[in-house]
């Protein structure tokens, strides 16, 4: 049971990390974003990839953060300048190319059979107790960036973003160089999910190009909502319900007879669904909503 | 290797068949105002309704066809009024994401029912003809000759008719048509119905020309996209254009890229006219 929550909480960790980058983009610019699963896999593959090779993790994870948030910054820099729905089919598109990449160019990224072997950090040190230890560096993870970002939410950085939220006009009018701010605060996203992307590769020691289905963006966005996007706190919440959402409908296999492994998948995804449908009728604030004026 | 013509003829039928789906993308966002990704789901509820009507009451598949119109109007219609009409004031984007988890709950309620298993038709096997050294299925050239008729019909529709000129007026300008006592909701359900039939009667076609599963439809969505932008959000002609260009320039692209590449080929249709004309080509209006 100790390890079951020591997993399920890892893995809470690694969403919340996904949540709290979409929420620089999304709750703070109003960037869309439909495609934060393409950060993920980019910090993901990087750094299973140069670690792989031989890279030291000191070198291979900043690394893969640098290129998660290059990539950001490219794709915002081609994409920004269109209206909303466009952006939403562009990213969207970008990271199931991504993943076709993934799949396809097996001389880089190894195709289907995905990366193995993939090196834990520190594992020499920790080898009794490692998935503690790999929880508390996670945990580590998620705390800092959290004060990070929430520090930044309050700076004057974080209040021209959210200006630029509101009313892009204005905040040019302002002499805010607004494109510049929006290609930052999707590239610091961006960041945050490739950070998400290489815990997540060097917990699992594995990476396949199925992991990073366009569903994963989805629930990274039902995640955001759910707790309330604009807010840091919410973000936490809204990955932990998510995911208790997933794991508690697991147990219904050993109530309901007749699901099996297909059935019960699909059945939580109709949950995923329909919570996010719901939510965006009913509660599109979610469930903390931002405070207005909240500095 | 077949002749390269075979790949043209091939992305002219994959072109009709995504021309209704692109037609109904069109004009529900023109007239909605945001991009319902579920419409290319649409097809996957069309093609398992004709499965259901063709395997479990042995109906032929012409007659399953008409069922798969109806029901997939009816459940799109559904979807409207539960999901879509409490939402119409909302930003566009709100209802994006909305139409994105309707999506999501149709394609599991299918995967829940059916399993991920690919699946097919029970039609009788006929030769395929050939002509001029192309090898022409008979399904292929009746697809098309359908997809033509009812692409022919939606334009006299949306020409010729009282409500296809309502319809018209309010995806021009809802307030000034709702003023001149064109009634909205009324039109968009019409819409709605006639955009799930149609996507519905392709995904028959889907069905027919490859195979069915879960995820047929929502595979497309980037290649609907595609062919509503290329031609022009909103324009029932443009979009048969524009699909029947981007299923050229799938099945042809497979000459030069991986098959396995094809999403990237409509991905790469998307950027390249949002690059030339960032709002699209259907101009600076929204």
């Amino acid at each position: 049971m100790t390890a079951y929550l020591t997993a399920i909480v890892t893995l809470v960790g690694v969403r919340a990390l996904l949540t709290l980058g979409l929420n620089v983009q999304w709750g703070l610019a109003g960037l869309v974003n439909l495609g934060v699963v393409a950060s993920f896999a980019v910090g993901a593959y990087t750094s299973a990839l140069l670690a792989v090779g031989g890279t030291p993790l000191a070198v291979a994870w900043p690394a893969a953060i640098g290129l998660a948030a290059a990539a950001g910054a490219g794709l915002a820099m081609v994409a920004l300048r269109l209206r909303e729905d466009y952006l939403a089919i562009v990213t969207l598109g970008f990271a199931e190319v991504l993943r076709l990449f993934l799949l396809n160019e097996a001389w880089l990224t190894h195709g289907a059979n995905g990366v193995t072997a993939i090196p834990r950090p520190l594992h020499g040190q920790f080898a009794a107790h490692y998935d503690l230890f790999y929880l508390v560096l996670v945990l580590g993870a998620v705390a800092l960036a959290y004060a990070a970002l929430e520090r930044l939410r309050r700076s004057p950085f974080g209040r021209v973003l959210r200006a630029i939220r509101e009313d892009e006009t204005v905040a040019a009018v302002a002499g805010k160089p607004v494109f510049r701010f929006k290609v930052q605060a999707f590239a610091l996203g961006a960041g945050v999910a490739g950070l998400a992307g290489i815990l997540f590769a060097h917990y699992l020691a594995y990476v396949e190009p199925n992991m990073f289905l366009p569903q994963e963006s989805l629930f990274v966005w039902l995640a955001l909502i759910l707790g309330g996007s604009g807010n840091n706190r919410g973000a936490l919440l809204g990955s932990a319900v998510l995911l208790g959402l997933l794991e508690g409908s697991r147990f219904a296999k050993d109530v309901i007879p007749f699901l099996t492994g297909v059935r019960l998948a699909a059945a939580q995804q109709i949950l995923v669904g329909v919570v996010l449908v719901a939510l965006m009728i009913r509660r599109p604030e979610g469930l903390l909503p931002e405070k207005p004026g909240s500095a | 290797m077949p002749p390269i013509a075979q790949y043209v003829f091939n992305g002219v039928v994959t072109g009709g068949i995504l021309a209704l789906p692109a037609v109904a993308f069109s004009l529900l966002w023109r007239l909605l105002r945001f991009p319902n990704f579920a419409v290319s789901t649409y097809l996957t509820v069309g093609a398992y309704v004709a499965l259901v009507l063709n395997h479990g009451v042995r109906a032929p598949i012409a007659l399953a066809w008409l069922g798969a119109l109806g029901v997939t109007g009816a459940v799109a219609l559904g979807v409207d009024r539960i999901a879509f009409r409490p939402m119409r004031d909302r930003r566009p984007f709100s209802l994006a994401i909305a139409s994105i988890g309707v999506a999501f709950i149709l394609e599991n309620v299918i995967r829940f029912v059916w399993g991920n298993d690919f699946r097919s038709y029970d039609v009788p096997v006929t030769r395929s003809l050939s002509v001029a050294g192309l090898r022409v299925g008979r399904d292929q050239l009746l697809i098309l000759g359908v997809a033509v008729i009812l692409m022919a019909l939606a334009q006299t529709f949306l020409l010729r008719t009282r409500l296809g000129i309502a319809m018209r007026a309010t995806a021009d300008n809802p307030q000034l048509a709702a003023v001149k006592g064109v009634p909205t909701e009324r039109v968009i359900a019409l819409a709605t119905v006639g955009g799930g039939a149609l996507a519905g009667g392709a995904g028959v076609f889907l069905g027919l020309d490859a195979s069915i599963d879960p995820l047929m439809g929502g595979g497309l969505i980037i290649s609907v996209f595609a062919a509503a932008i290329l031609g022009g959000v909103g324009s029932a002609p443009g979009a048969l254009a524009g699909a029947v260009i981007v299923g050229l320039m799938e099945e042809v692209g497979t000459l030069a890229v991986p098959p396995t590449y094809k999403t990237a080929i409509g991905f790469t249709i998307i950027l390249a006219v949002l690059l030339v004309r960032p709002t699209g080509l259907a101009g600076a209006r929204s």
